[in-house]
């Protein structure tokens, strides 16, 4: 497995779409965590971990998508959806399973939390002169003390969100997100971006 | 699927999986199997059949063929 290269499960027609890929085998491969549960092989043996151990946030991953899906098109919105700060992302406590995974890989996830806030860094100074396109919804406080196998506390999430909506400037952000949505600007070519300089972005 | 009925599948998915660990971990915590056994469950409530291929054949807004 390499977990530098991230791979897209497309359900449109694209030159690298996976043909013959189910939705359960992509679910799968997208859920695959190393030390919660075994990689999966799909097709011609090809072996599948989640993108969280390199990718993270895929901002860059999608507008670069966009550029070869929709060339002549222009941008919109994009709208980049966060699971907490990153101390969320635990992965339990090192030591038996430590010797499982590889060492690669622990590197990696500890790599995730600057990962996460560098890119959303890069998009905001990317969108600095193009106000009401990019926009970033992250649940910042409270989400850091809940581990991914904790299903007991769903309320405690649904508790933090509820509060991180209610901010004055989270409110005023989910206007503009709603507004651009509804009646997208289209202000930027997708050629505007300077793409070439993602391409060397994208080798986490 | 609308939100709700995400959310209630993400609820029912991740209480049927984390609550039963491997009694002995080996290449992960949790089983494998179980989850696919949800994941199919949950494509089979909403397309009818578990096997689903990813790919939609006639998405005309994306194809560009």
């Amino acid at each position: 497995m390499n977990a530098n290269i991230p791979v897209l499960f497309r359900s449109y027609q694209s030159q690298e779409t996976h043909s013959g890929c189910k939705i359960w085998e992509a679910a799968r491969a997208t859920s695959a965590a190393p030390t919660f549960f075994k990689h999966i092989e799909i097709g011609n043996k090809q072996s599948f971990i989640d993108g969280g151990i390199g990718c993270n946030n895929p901002s860059k991953l999608v507008l670069k998508e966009a550029q070869v899906a929709f060339p002549a098109q222009k941008i919109g919105c994009l709208v980049s959806i966060g699971t907490g700060q990153a101390q969320v992302i635990s992965i339990g406590t090192p030591g038996f399973f430590q010797q499982i995974v590889p060492t690669d890989v622990i590197d990696a996830l500890k790599a995730i939390s600057t990962d996460c806030e560098a890119t959303h860094e890069d998009m905001l100074l990317l969108f600095a002169n193009s106000p009401n396109i990019y926009f970033r919804i992250n649940v910042e406080q409270g989400m850091q003390g809940i581990k991914l196998s904790e299903w007991g506390k769903m309320a405690n999430v649904e508790a933090h969100t509820m509060q991180y909506l209610k901010k004055k400037e989270v409110d005023e952000e989910l206007i503009s997100l709603i507004n651009a949505i509804q009646s997208p600007k289209a202000q930027l070519m997708m050629e505007q971006f300077g793409m070439k300089q993602f391409v060397v972005y994208i080798k986490f | 699927m609308d939100v709700d009925t995400a959310i209630n599948a993400y609820n029912n998915l991740v209480q049927r999986v984390f609550s039963d660990p491997k009694q002995w971990p080996g290449d992960g915590r949790f089983k494998a199997t179980k989850l696919e056994e949800v994941i199919k469950s949950v494509v089979r409530n909403v397309t009818g059949d578990p096997e689903e291929l990813l790919l939609e054949v006639s998405n005309a807004s994306i194809c560009r063929t």
